[in-house]
């Protein structure tokens, strides 16, 4: 299964988000009010559950505030680690 | 697969009834018995229950001591699933004549040990999606009586802490919950005279202590199944005296 669509069907699960994977779009901010409106406390989830699935670890705060953008962003970095 | 379950201050009266709760009525669960010295109680009680009962010995105010303590768990059985943290004293005295190092003391292990505690277990419940925690606060958490400035404040911040994190982690089923217990036999202080606590009887509703299985029931049952919607509670067991 590509990354992003993975990426959006575990953040509905994890997250327990009440939406369908069509309705994440890949450059949607997942945070705040234009966006999917996800928390700090789905952040630490989030943190988690792609360490745990994709075996990505974060390396501090600051990158996982840039790469937790988007299920792009996300993707992007998690597919690149797997890359090289 | 087996919850493995720590229980802080498993050498109290408190602490071992609770350990006890747990081995007698789930069978599959596997028991740590956290101490830091006077470990005989809890010795005879991982000898009675051989295999699935083990000491381990834990610095509650040292995050040092959490993180090697859940470690040693993981090794031996599972990732941590239910945190009793149950251990703590009190050291009365009235405020203006509170010791610094009073204050501090209670505060550590009362209250910062449950920081520390939460802190170190929250990580594998995180990995899991799945943990029960059970903080034991006190009455006097409600009651504030006097000469107890530094332990009132400590279980009332427990309470705090546990209503807070409840809703930190509630989304990845992990539920954090408090008990304030009241009177309980035998964990009374030693130099209360036979006069004094049949006074205290006599202003209890129910004009008995609580047995310590009557508290252990109940965290027995926050950290079940059961409990699964329950997060963020204060449950008071007293007899009705508040």
């Amino acid at each position: 299964m590509p990354t992003r669509q993975r990426l959006k069907e575990l953040m509905i699960s994890e997250l327990m988000l009440d939406m369908t994977a069509d309705e994440i779009g890949d450059d949607t901010p997942l945070f705040g009010p234009a966006g999917i409106g996800l928390d700090s406390v789905d952040a630490l989830q989030l943190v988690v559950m792609i360490e745990k699935h994709f075996g990505f670890k974060m390396a501090d705060q600051d990158q996982a505030k840039r790469l937790l953008h988007s299920v792009n962003t996300i993707a992007e970095a998690v597919d690149q680690k797997a890359a090289a | 697969m087996s919850r493995s379950i720590l229980i802080t201050g498993a050498n109290g009266t408190l602490g071992l009834a609770i350990a006890e709760f747990f081995l007698t009525r789930e069978e599959n669960c596997r028991v740590f018995l956290g101490v830091r010295e006077r470990r005989e109680r809890a010795q005879e009680l991982a000898a009675r229950f051989s295999g699935r009962a083990d000491l381990i010995t834990l610095e509650i105010t040292s995050a040092d001591a959490w993180k090697t303590a859940l470690a040693e768990i993981e090794n031996k059985a599972s990732p941590l699933g239910v945190l009793i943290n149950n251990a703590g004293f009190h050291e009365d005295a009235l405020l203006a004549n509170m010791q610094q190092d009073q204050w501090s003391r209670v505060l550590d292990a009362n209250l910062n040990a449950v920081f520390h505690g939460c802190q170190a277990a929250l990580p594998g419940m995180m990995r899991e999606r799945q943990g029960r925690i059970v903080n034991i606060a006190s009455l006097s958490a409600i009651s504030s009586p006097a000469g107890q400035t530094n332990y009132a404040a400590a279980k009332a911040g427990v309470i705090g802490l546990t209503q807070s994190l409840a809703k930190e982690s509630a989304r990845m089923s992990i539920t954090v919950n408090a008990v304030c217990p009241g009177y309980i036999e035998g964990g009374l202080p030693a130099d209360w005279t036979p006069e004094h606590l049949k006074a205290l009887k006599m202003q209890l509703p129910m004009r008995r202590f609580a047995r310590p299985e009557e508290i252990a029931a109940a965290v027995f049952f926050l950290a079940s199944p059961d409990a699964s919607y329950i997060t963020g509670s204060t449950l008071k067991i007293d007899g009705g005296l508040l």
